[in-house]
């Protein structure tokens, strides 16, 4: 019971934060389960997916009535991502987990980075990262809605979409970290459309590689469930509630977290703990 | 005009197309909750390793209140919700005629079918 509990409160604590701060709850959970609950890596990957779909799909839905996210490109890259995705679920069984906890080291370190650098700016720059939280409805504008952004530039589209695919079930993250500046900065998307449509491709991106997981075994349903409910409880919490906690200090903190994090996790790769 | 279409078309679907979403999620996350109350109330730890997914057990797991079958049908309902949100969008696409996004609508949902039988083949 307590553990079950804990891993509720876990869970809650991973969706707060990830919706306060714009960042997916993959980056969170993965940690959480893995150094706190003593997981197998790979195992708190797939769960991670798990969560990073009931949150993509509650937030992608209320996109898609905003008429937020660009459905027709979305679909055209999420093909491209999802079959990252399968290759990506196929590759993780083959690896040494501790390949994978050396690269999710690296991308905690690059996330607190960049983290760092908006710190540094007066007013936080926008964050190119799974950003599971709708912004405001006054934000919303008519969506961009067509394919003109791929012209003469669908082979590279296509590549930063499976590298996204393959990031994400292999991390258990939903991609939106190289989904948004590939919309953004190479195909000319601009960020709000970006961000809307990253998130409406990340259900189908981490849905294909879950079902690889799920097929295979690898989904332990007695911790998905605790953690799934804690995960759509908290990004809920953080979505309504977020706007009136300090950004900066929960920057700062979460910065802390993630280095700390990263630090266990490359002691988990050099096989000293 | 052609383009004036299109954007009507998608402006009809996608409130449809949210609705999947949400509804898909919210019973898919209800029925998580129900087999996480009966698995916590059960003193059962989470650690201990939850049974593996049987098909044929499902309904029965539902039928006796045990946790892993409300658990493995709403995980199900997660992993499904986002595909169903394809197959709606190929739905839609089918009715305005748009051939192009229903041959991707049908090529996502095969590569998301791909994703399982390479589960099965390497599993």
């Amino acid at each position: 019971m307590t553990v079950g509990l804990l891993m509720l409160l876990g869970g809650i604590a991973a969706g707060a934060f990830g919706s306060i701060l714009g960042l997916g709850g993959g980056l969170l959970i993965v940690p959480l389960l893995t150094l706190g609950f003593g997981l197998p890596l790979r195992e708190a990957v797939a769960i991670s997916l798990v969560c990073v779909i009931v949150t993509s799909s509650a937030s992608a839905g209320v996109y898609l009535q905003r008429r937020q996210a660009n459905l027709r490109l979305g679909m055209v890259l999420e093909l491209f991502t999802a079959a990252g995705a399968i290759i990506g679920g196929a590759i993780a069984f083959l690896i040494d987990e501790r390949l994978l906890a050396g690269l999710f080291a690296l991308l905690l370190v690059y996330v607190a980075a960049t983290m760092l650098r908006g710190l540094r700016q007066r007013e936080p720059a926008p964050q190119a990262t799974d950003d599971e939280t709708p912004p405001p409805p006054e934000a919303a504008g008519a969506s961009d809605n067509d394919l003109g952004y791929l012209t003469g530039r669908l082979p590279v589209a296509a590549v930063g979409s499976v590298g996204a695919g393959v990031a994400s079930a292999l991390l258990g993250i939903g991609g939106g970290l190289i989904k948004v500046p590939l919309m953004h900065l190479v195909l000319g998307v601009p960020l709000r459309i970006a961000t809307a449509t990253s998130n409406l491709m990340i259900g189908i991106t981490a849905s294909a590689s879950a079902i690889v997981y799920l097929v295979r075994g690898g989904i332990d349903a007695y911790v998905a469930g605790p953690t799934a409910i804690g995960v759509f409880v908290g990004a809920t919490l953080g979505s309504r509630f977020g706007h009136r906690i300090g950004q900066r200090e929960l920057r700062v903190l979460f910065v802390l977290v993630l280095l700390y994090t990263a630090i266990e996790m490359a002691r988990r790769a050099l096989a000293l703990d | 005009m052609a383009a004036d279409r299109m954007d009507r078309s998608a402006a009809d679907l996608e409130p449809a197309l949210a609705r999947v979403l949400q509804v898909g999620t919210y019973v898919s996350i209800a029925l998580v909750a129900v087999g996480t109350v009966l698995l916590l109330g059960s003193g059962t730890s989470p650690l201990a390793g939850g049974p593996a997914l049987t098909i044929g057990g499902l309904v029965r797991d539902i039928a006796a209140a045990r946790p892993e079958g409300f658990l493995w049908l709403g995980i199900l309902g997660i992993c499904a919700t986002p595909a169903l949100r394809v197959i709606g969008a190929l739905l839609g696409f089918w009715r305005r005629g748009e051939r192009n996004m229903v041959a991707i609508a049908l090529l996502i949902l095969g590569v998301v079918s791909a994703g399982v039988i390479t589960g099965l083949l390497t599993g």
